[in-house]
Formats: C-alpha cells, structure tokens, sequence
C-alpha cells in the first residue's frame, strides 16, 4: 500500500526515467524535496540539472515553462499552494491555451503545472483554496485531478505525456491520508475518462479530488436511511467525460455535483448546466451543487464550516430526493 | 563615436553597533533614553512572544507559526521611526512590526490561531493586513505613497519584504512606479539568507539586493540588520527623504531567519548548523542589550525588570488569546461586502440551519452570538 503522495512521485520518477526531456522546476522542490515532500528524492536521482529549486517567482516559473517546452523539453512545473497560482494566470491564460493557435498548430507546449489544492488541513491563509475553475474556463488546456493513489501516479504520466498544457491539481489533504494499491510498472491513466467511485441506483453524486471522500462518507450515511447514491469521480475536469457523467445520470435520474469551490462561476455549475441541457428528459429533479460558500475562505478554525462536509453532500441529495416526493 | 561610461552606482554597507556592543558614535543616530528603552523593551517583548507562541504551538494551542527569532530588529526598529499616519505593510512573518506599534498580541495568536477576528491593530493606525502570497503587497505600498502624495500628506508607505520577494516581478513594478513619480515609499528588504529552503545565493545573481534600487532611481543603502542603530539611522533618512519629497529609497537588512521558515518546515534539510551557530553571535537583542549596558543607559537590574515585565505582558496576552469565545462560523459571512447579495444571505441561512441541526444531536456545543457586520 502506498499513499496518495507516493503515487505522483513515483509518476514523475518514471516520467523522468523514461524520458530524459522531463525536468522539474519550482520552488523548494529539489534540496527540500518540495514542501510537502512530493518530489522527494527526485533531484538526488536526476541531478541538479533536471529538477531545479527556483528563484521564488511563481509568474517567472511558468513563463519559464512555456520557453522550455517550445524548445523541446517536457517540464513539470510546481507552484507550491495554489492559492499562489494567480499571478501565474497571465501565462495561463494568453499564453499556454494559445500558443499552438496563434503558431499555426507549429509550436506546442507539452508542459504540465502542478498545484496543491484544497482545504482542511489546518494551514494558514491562501494555503487551502480550491481555484480549478480559473483554469477550467481557459480553452486550449486540460485540468486533471486524481482521488487515488493508482489515479495520482497514472493520471501524472498522462499529463507529462500529452502533448498539450495540463494542470494537474494535487488534492493535498489526500497526500498522506488515502492509500491504495499502486501497479510497479509505468502506465497511464487516460486523460478525458472518469470513474465510478462508487456504484449505486438513486441519486449521483459527481465529484472530484478530495470530495471523492467526503462523497463516499456520505454514501455510508445515506445507505442507512436506504439511499443509494452513485459517485462519479471526474479525475479530468476539462474536457470532461460527458458520456461518463450522462450514462450514470441517465441511469439514476438524480445528480447532485460536490466540490470544494464556492458555487458561483465554479465547475460544478458547467456540469449542473451539461447535465440540464443534455439529460433534462431524464431528470426527475434540478441538479443540486454542493460547494462552499460564495466568500471569502475563512481561517482553519471554522473552515470546517466553509467547505462542504458529508452532512452538506446529504443534503443535497436529499433535496433531488424530495423534489421527486413532491412531484409524485 | 566613443565607449564611455554613462552611469555608476554605489551601494554602502552600515554598521554602527559591533557584535560586542561598541559602536561608532560618529554615526549612530541622536536617540533619547526614552527611545533607546522603547527599542530595547519591544524587542524583549517580540523575543518573549515568539518564544512562548511556539510552545503553544507545540501544544497545538496555536496553528502554523512562522518564528521571528533574529529579526527582531528588522521588526520593531523600522515601525518605531514612524508616525501612526505613515502605512506599514509588513511581511507575514512581521508580527513585531504591529507590536512596535501598539497591536494586542492576543490578536496575533488569533490570527495564527485560525481565527478571523484576528490581527486587530489600533484604530488610528495606519498599519495594513500582511499579504500571506510573498510580495503581492509591494505595488500596494506604491499606492498608498503615492496616494498620500496626491493628498498632498507628508505620509510615507514601509513595504517589508523578504530576500525571497525582492525576485518577484511585483518588486519591478512597485519600484519603478515610485521612482518615476518620486514617493515615499520605503522598500524595507528583510535579507533574512532564506527563502524557505532557497540561500541568496540561489535567489539572485546581484551582489546585493540594495543595489537593484539603483535601476529605479531610488536612494539604496545595505545596512547590518541585526544593528538596532544602523536600522534606525536608514530608515529615519529614508523616511525624512519620502516626506521631502525625495522619492523611494531601498533598505536591505542583513539579517538571518535562525528558526525553520515556519512550524512546518524542518531547515536542517538543506542548511548546516555552523551557518546558525555564526548568526547566534550576532544576536541582535544581546547587542543591543550590551551596547546599552555599556552606554549606562541600562544596568542590570533594568535588563532584567524589562525582561520579567514582558513575560507578564506576553503572559497577560496569552491568557487574553485563550479567553476569547471559539468563533461563532457565522462570523465568515460579516465584513465580505457593504451589502450582501442575495445568494450569500441564502447561504448564511443554510450555515445557521446546518448549526442547528449539529447542535440538535449535539455535534457542537453553543455557539456566542455571530460578530461582525451582516448583510
């Protein structure tokens, strides 16, 4: 059994031994092994020239991704919380979604960001938010992120693999707290393709990251009042498996999308509106989002209070569940 | 056609008080007793807080703490040659800069508490929020001296940064505004040797990071910052020069990060302890202390009255911390705007039938009345 942070460590040491145009750049994540200990190991094994500590310039980091990358080499970049991915934005989104447009498809960028997501971990401000969105909405890039161990360490090589930008979000309250089994050998998950993280007839829960979990809790809570709820764990958000999401919502007629964000112009709205304007005929209630507040996250002693639990997953399927009580 | 030099810039080093208390009297700033006691008392009381809020930490009485241990200086001495008028925008490492002027410790420990009701400074200051993203702050602090400017105040902006935030594009920006417009900002550069596990050396090519204030016209000057004096003696010039009109001037402060980067954070992975070992004789508190003993200012028994005076006020601030009610959750949705819109007047009214329903089967105990301004 291996934890979550092993699974994309042992993605980008395979990543790196397969191909020596995989380098590593950002801050703290070579001597320290990233701070949260992530690339362990990596510039021990590879050297000070394939995994490098930068200078503390999250904008330079990824403009200096775009560079590597055009001229050959994959690189992996790390900005260390993604509450500090904003200044890179401007890379993101008029550079990375457009470069292989604006170049006629001449110039690609196979390069890969990763960012720590998410709460719940007692940190300190601008150490727990949940920003997906902001790249979601940016064309011309893929945004993945893994709820297991196997997923961490395949969804990782497929990103280092594809030859387009990819955002790969490390749901950080997992690293130490999920294991799993993880295959020895070098394999892919496939970007574009989600799971079923749970199998189950009444409602589906679709979901992502650390809500894959807290989703599950609630499957228990909800299997002793006699729900069944099926969860979908997107692993891709964009571009999303909608043949993934429709199949399941076809099959239970219910969906509730849980994540971390506030609701307002998050993800979870894009597929509450899919689903609607995809699967209306099937649906026996509105979709429900489940998200955080439309705030500003609070500090950790009442974040708790501010990013969904499994009680506020409850209730949103609860609430497809009651709509149908009324209808009937 | 010619090769000529068209421009050269010299960067100094200032040193006033040496590591065994002596000092250059033909440098050192004309301060009184008062002020000289009030530098030394706060920076006893900064040493004894961060001591004591480590050990609640430890305790898990407090969250992730980022130490102030050496930088006691760089902390206190700029804030104290302010006005409350002037703006300080500290790093987040900076508690004692709210310290020096006035800010309840209880609310530090709040803050790092994880609670929102903390770092609470005094209503008549000028003082700002510290920025937890490294250096977003710096084209802030340009904005508020050149606000002052255009309100025609003789109020300048201190923006501390780190070594780590001088390498920011955010630094470019903020100096070469406050350059052309010639204001009174005060790039006060924190050279602690560390930006987490990143040595100045790897940070940047520059012999110095003074030396970058050149580029934007600003007055430049390295000062030793562990050196209570040289630090006030900079920071008074460069705050005389801001009210005059002068324009901004860039401070860097030598000094040395002795502690890890925070609580979460373990530096003897990638620093060797004799590096520490040299910096502990540089102690900025036992410098000061000496060079005060020397100069008659203080004597024992005052060393050791302001010693156990600031275990009781940091004692007091603890006990004050701890009294607090735990926050009501309701409190995240006060202050967020002037009104509320609608969605998040329905959301604060789930928040509160969630609580209900948690207190109904005893999940959470109860709650104080909600705080803050809502809707």
């Amino acid at each position: 059994m291996k934890n979550f942070l092993q699974g994309i460590n042992e993605g980008l040491r395979q990543a790196m031994e397969a191909d020596d145009k995989v380098i590593l750049l950002g801050e703290d994540i070579g001597k320290n092994g990233g701070v949260f200990r992530v690339t362990d190991g990596l510039q021990k094994q590879f050297g000070d020239q394939r995994v490098f500590d930068t200078p503390l310039a999250e904008l330079g980091i990824a403009g200096a991704a775009v560079g590597m990358a055009l001229t050959g080499l994959r690189p992996v970049a790390e900005i260390q919380f993604s509450g500090f991915s904003p200044p890179i934005l401007d890379q993101v989104i008029c550079h990375f979604g457009r470069m292989r447009n604006r170049t006629g498809g001449r110039n690609t960028l196979p390069l890969v960001v990763r960012l720590p997501q998410g709460g719940l971990i007692h940190a300190p401000e601008h150490h727990s938010e949940a920003p997906e969105a902001y790249f979601c909405h940016t064309p011309g890039i893929k945004v993945v992120m893994p709820s297991t161990p196997e997923d961490a360490k395949g969804l990782m090589i497929a990103a280092i693999e594809d030859p387009d930008p990819v955002i790969y979000f490390e749901p950080k309250r997992l690293y130490r707290l999920i294991k799993g089994e993880i295959p020895e050998e070098k394999y892919s998950t496939p970007l574009g393709k989600c799971r079923i993280a749970r199998e189950g007839t009444d409602c589906t829960v679709i979901t992502w990251g650390a809500m894959v979990h807290t989703s599950l809790k609630a499957a228990a809570e909800l299997e002793k009042e006699g729900v069944s709820i099926e969860i979908i764990d997107l692993r891709t958000l964009t571009p999303l498996d909608i043949d993934g999401v429709l199949a399941s919502v076809k099959k239970t007629g219910r969906a509730v999308v849980a994540h971390e964000a506030p609701n307002t112009g998050s993800w979870a709205a894009e597929v509450s509106s899919l689903i609607h304007e995809r699967a209306f005929d099937v649906l026996k209630a509105p979709v429900q989002r489940v998200g955080s507040w439309d705030i500003r996250q609070p500090l950790f002693k009442t974040e708790h209070f501010y990013i969904p639990d499994a009680h506020r997953v409850v209730r949103g399927v609860n609430k497809t569940l009651s709509r149908d009580k009324a209808a009937a | 056609m010619a090769l000529t030099t068209v421009a050269e810039h010299k960067t100094e080093y200032l040193e006033i008080l040496s590591a065994d208390g002596t000092f250059d009297a033909s440098l050192a700033p004309d301060l009184s007793k008062e002020k000289l006691l009030e530098m030394y008392t706060v920076m006893t009381q900064i040493r004894v807080f961060d001591e004591r809020a480590i050990k609640l930490q430890r305790q898990g009485r407090l969250g992730t703490y980022p130490q102030i241990l050496g930088q006691e200086v760089t902390q206190c001495i700029p804030a104290l040659c302010l006005e409350p008028k002037d703006w300080i925008l500290p790093t987040y490492r900076g508690q004692g800069s709210y310290f020096a002027r006035g800010m309840q410790m209880r609310y530090s420990l709040m803050y790092w508490g994880g609670d929102d009701r903390g770092v609470n400074y005094p209503k008549d200051n000028n003082d700002l929020m510290f920025s937890i993203p490294v250096g977003a702050h710096m084209t802030q602090a340009m904005g508020l001296a050149w606000g002052e400017k255009l309100k025609g105040t003789k109020n300048v902006a201190v923006c501390w940064i780190g070594d780590g935030a001088s390498s920011k594009g955010d630094f470019h920006e903020a100096m070469t505004f406050a350059g052309v417009h010639k204001l009174g900002l005060i790039m006060f550069i924190e050279n602690n040797g560390w930006a987490i596990s990143l040595s100045r050396e790897q940070q940047c090519a520059s012999e110095t990071l003074a030396q970058k204030g050149h580029g934007y016209g600003a007055h430049s000057i390295q000062v030793d910052g562990n050196d209570a004096l040289a630090v006030h003696k900079a920071v008074s010039e460069a705050v005389a020069r801001g009210r005059n009109g002068e324009g901004p001037t860039v401070i860097e402060a030598m000094t040395y990060r002795m502690s890890n980067h925070t609580t979460a954070d373990d530096a003897s992975r990638y620093r060797s302890n004799e590096e520490v070992e040299e910096w502990k004789k540089k102690d900025p508190l036992d410098r000061f202390r000496k060079h005060l003993l020397k100069t008659e200012v203080l004597d024992d028994d005052a060393v050791e009255k302001i010693q156990k005076e600031a275990e009781e006020y940091v004692a007091g601030e603890v006990k004050a911390y701890e009294a607090f009610d735990k926050p009501n959750p309701l409190n995240m949705f006060s202050n967020n705007s002037e009104k509320a819109p609608w969605h998040v007047i329905e959301q604060r009214a789930e928040l509160e039938e969630i609580l209900k329903e948690k207190q109904s089967r005893n999940e959470i105990p109860e709650l104080p009345a909600a705080e803050g301004r809502f809707p």
